[in-house]
């Protein structure tokens, strides 16, 4: 049973690149490559991929709403965000959209196949910035001891976050700049389940951005 | 009064209506006179000019009749009365609204009693009443006699018999008691509350002696208790008697004189030629004494006080005029009234014929007003001082609380401004860092892709040169992302970042990487700006051993300790020339590499090692770390720096 990727990208000549990467691969099956969002929504529902590869400046719908869609419609499949930096502000919507991983535009056809299977093996990796990120979505202060000097908003008071104590740990550790082996020694388990985590506290991520935006809604009687 | 009085238009005549309607009061309270039957007022006596001390006989052929109260230019007067007596009640009693310089008293014969006389040894000036019982067997129902032996008071050429008063105890006993009550009583306690009011007030000039009419105001008070004891003290020997009656013309005189100093003060008016005019007469009235003696003091000297007063109470009228405050009319008023009291006083102890014939028979009772007077005026004064006092301080505690408000909207602004300053500084210290970057970006990425660009276009870029060219400026701006990305300025999120897209990058090029992070909380924070320069040296070491190394470990060691920040890169690579940055070709690396890691290390302040040697190469970049951010750049919030 290979992997069955479907690739929504505008530019054809990064479409071509990943779906080359896909198709180099023997564990990788390619459902589709488009470039259009709503061709890539219409898919997602004719055929529910594993793996969505999706870039987010799509010429007609965000690829955010894309990846909304299939957190929301296809628990099962996985969606890969595809970004020319890794910068935060995109990286952490996607998440909290619903994608569990993601690819830096230039990356070679082996590491767009290599990420595809870490992410189907489980793992989601997790750079230190957006730990810190993550844990701010949740009101979690980045590092207790500073928490005096980086006061919790109430809400972290009122509300119990729904991370684990060992997720919250392991986003304290990235965040400071540890690799996951190094996370992983100091928690006494394998790099491989330190990205299981965080893959876990992804989805964590999304499914409490969208209580928030409800809860927010709420609060400016939206609903 | 009639009602028509009262219509008077001005303050003035206002004032003068209730000045009469005080005086009709005070005379008639002053003369109301017994209302027994059964008291026996003789108005007439007879006398004999004699200073024999045997009674004259019955039958003596000086004895002459006069009308009582009477006035006898002479030392000693022998006085006969005859009254009856209704006996009814036996304990009768002689009432004498005065005596001043006492005498012996017999009825019927009988000693009744001898009030000290005034003689050489001891010299008398009795002001207060005298009250005698006279002996229960002595007296008959009718026609019983009175004898006196009357002297004139020491300093005084004429003896004074007023109207005796004989009756019940009962009877008698309210008078003599209103009567010791004016001229002891209330003498003793102006007396003491005037040297005790002025002292205060005295100790409170003292103090602060800008305020003069504190200081003039604790000065009458004292001259007028010291020229009441004139009430108090009715004999002394003769070495203190001068003292004495001299002080009574000092301080009169220098009451009057401070009382118009006063005034002028408080209206405003005072004059140097005033105040000295004044001074001036003040002295005169102890020298009169000493050359004049008493009878010419205190008929001239005194007299020239009068005007003055006058004076004083026209000004304080004019004041109030003009004025019309609840001040100056108090003013007014009360010097009108001491003048008022003054001038009856002075006319009274003169025997003036004027106020004879204006209040017929009131001259006889001797009742003088000036010391009530006084008291007034310095109960008005001392309650304006006190009201200016209060005033004062209002007006220092107003002042305070302005003074309270201004200082605390200044802090205020200072805050404000501090603040705005603050902004500023944090606004400037961005830009600049921005600026660094963007100088950073031009001078780098910037003249990179201008160079490729010549190249590729005059043919001189392949296709994987052309593709590292590209790398690297991609590379380049992810960096640059990562240093600033870290909007919490923690190196070691940037760097975190930066491992985190290289350690993938390393293993899929093969290489195992090493990292060795020995950052302690307690590092000093590092500026974007540097952060981007270490990183940047980093990466084109990295990039390196990609590209030209053949390694199979390459470790990463950052180590601070002691202020220094220690950058290694090694590789276990073949070395040599082979591996030598220099040697590459690609855009962005090569010498170009080189070079710019030596103006990286350089805008650090840094030092840069490099060796490529057969077993391995390394890139040792040290740096001293400043305790606090270089040039005024923002620095870490505190709640954010390292902890």
């Amino acid at each position: 049973m290979t992997t069955r990727v479907l690739i929504v990208e505008d530019e054809p000549e990064f479409l071509q690149r990943f779906t080359e990467a896909v198709l180099a691969d023997p564990g990788l099956t390619l459902i589709a490559g488009v470039t259009t969002g709503r061709a890539g929504l219409a898919l997602l529902d004719a055929q529910p991929p594993d793996v969505m590869l999706v870039d987010l400046g799509l010429p007609d719908i965000s690829g955010i709403e894309l990846i909304r869609h299939a957190a929301q419609h296809l628990p099962d499949c996985d969606v890969l965000v595809v970004t020319m930096f890794g910068d935060d502000a995109h990286v952490m919507g996607s998440i909290q959209a619903g994608a569990t991983g993601y690819l830096l535009k230039d990356a070679q056809a082996t590491r767009v196949a290599a990420a595809i299977h870490e992410l189907r093996a489980g793992g989601s990796p997790i750079s230190p910035s957006i730990a810190r990120k993550v844990l701010a979505a949740f009101r979690v202060a980045p590092q207790p001891a500073a928490s005096q000097a980086v006061p919790a908003p109430p809400a972290a008071v009122a509300e119990p976050s729904p991370l684990s104590e060992r997720e919250t740990e392991i986003l304290r550790l990235v965040a400071k700049g540890f690799s996951f082996d190094a996370v992983g020694e100091v928690l006494s388990i394998s790099p491989h389940t330190v990205v299981t985590h965080v893959k876990k506290i992804y989805r964590k991520l999304a499914v409490h951005s969208r209580g928030e935006a409800v809860y927010e809604a709420n609060q400016m009687g939206l609903l | 009064m009639k009602p028509t009085r009262w219509a008077c238009s001005s303050v003035v005549a206002r004032l003068a209506c209730l000045v009469r309607i005080a005086a009709a009061l005070i005379i008639a309270v002053a003369s109301a006179s017994p209302a027994w039957a059964t008291v026996a007022q003789p108005l007439r006596a007879d006398l004999i000019v004699s200073d024999q001390t045997d009674p004259p006989a019955e039958d003596d052929a000086r004895w002459r009749p006069v009308a009582l109260t009477h006035v006898e230019r002479a030392p000693v007067v022998w006085y006969r009365l005859r009254f009856d007596a209704d006996l009814s009640d036996p304990a009768w009693v002689l009432y004498l609204p005065f005596l001043y310089g006492g005498g012996r008293i017999s009825v019927n014969g009988v000693p009744v009693a001898q009030v000290t006389e005034n003689s050489p040894e001891l010299h008398v000036r009795w002001e207060r009443p005298v009250l005698l019982p006279l002996p229960a067997g002595a007296l008959r129902a009718q026609d019983n006699v009175l004898l006196i032996r009357a002297l004139a008071a020491h300093n005084s050429v004429n003896t004074m018999m007023p109207r005796p008063v004989l009756g019940p105890q009962a009877a008698l006993q309210p008078m003599f008691d209103r009567r010791l009550f004016g001229v002891r009583t209330l003498p003793v306690v102006t007396v003491v509350s005037g040297v005790v009011v002025g002292a205060l007030v005295l100790l409170i000039w003292f103090r602060r002696r800008q305020e003069v009419l504190y200081g003039l105001f604790g000065l009458a008070a004292i001259l007028w208790a010291l020229r009441t004891t004139t009430f108090v003290f009715d004999a002394l020997p003769p070495a203190a008697w001068d003292v004495w009656r001299l002080l009574y013309f000092v301080s009169t005189g220098g009451f009057i004189v401070v009382m118009a100093l006063f005034t002028l003060a408080l209206a405003g008016w005072s004059r140097p030629v005033i105040v000295r005019g004044l001074l001036a007469y003040w002295a005169l009235g102890p020298v009169a004494y000493l050359v004049g003696g008493h009878v010419f003091a205190s008929r001239w000297w005194v007299a020239g006080l009068i005007p003055i007063g006058l004076g004083l109470a026209v000004l304080a009228l004019l004041a109030a005029w003009r004025r019309r405050s609840a001040e100056t009319v108090a003013i007014a008023a009360a010097l009108v009234v001491a003048f008022g009291a003054g001038l009856h006083d002075y006319l009274v102890a003169n025997s003036s014929p004027l106020i004879q014939a204006l209040l017929p028979g009131w001259p006889d009772r001797r009742l003088f007003l000036l010391h009530h007077a006084a008291n007034l005026l310095l109960v008005v004064m001392g309650t304006l001082l006190a009201v200016r006092f209060v005033r004062t301080l209002a007006a220092v505690e107003a002042a305070n609380r302005t003074l309270e408000a201004r200082v605390q909207e200044r802090e205020r602004q200072i805050a404000a401004s501090y603040e705005r300053i603050a902004v500023l500084q944090r606004e400037q210290a961005a830009t600049d860092e921005r600026q660094r970057i963007m100088r950073d970006l031009h001078d780098g990425l910037g003249s990179q892709l201008f160079t490729s660009l010549s190249r590729a276009e005059r043919g001189a870029l392949d296709a994987d040169a052309m593709s590292d060219t590209l790398r690297s400026a991609i590379d380049q701006m992810r960096v640059a992302l990562e240093a600033l990305a870290s909007d919490e300025q923690d190196f070691r999120t940037a760097f975190g970042n930066f491992r985190f897209r290289w350690d993938t990058r390393l293993r899929d090029c093969g290489l195992k990487p090493v990292w060795q992070v020995e950052l302690p909380d307690t590092m000093p924070a590092i500026a974007p700006h540097d952060a981007l320069q270490v990183l940047h040296i980093v990466q084109e070491s990295l990039t390196n051993v990609v590209k030209h190394a053949r390694a199979r470990t390459v470790t990463v060691r950052l180590h601070h300790a002691g202020g220094m920040l220690s950058v290694d890169v090694v590789d276990d690579g073949v070395g040599g020339a082979a591996a030598k940055p220099a040697a590459g070709g690609g855009g962005g690396g090569g010498g170009r590499g080189q070079s710019n890691m030596a103006k990286r290390t350089q805008r650090l302040g840094g030092t840069l090692e490099t060796e490529f040697g057969a077993h391995g190469g390394r890139v040792s970049l040290r740096m001293r770390l400043a305790d606090k951010p270089p040039d005024g750049s923002p620095g870490p919030e505190p709640g954010l720096a390292l902890p």
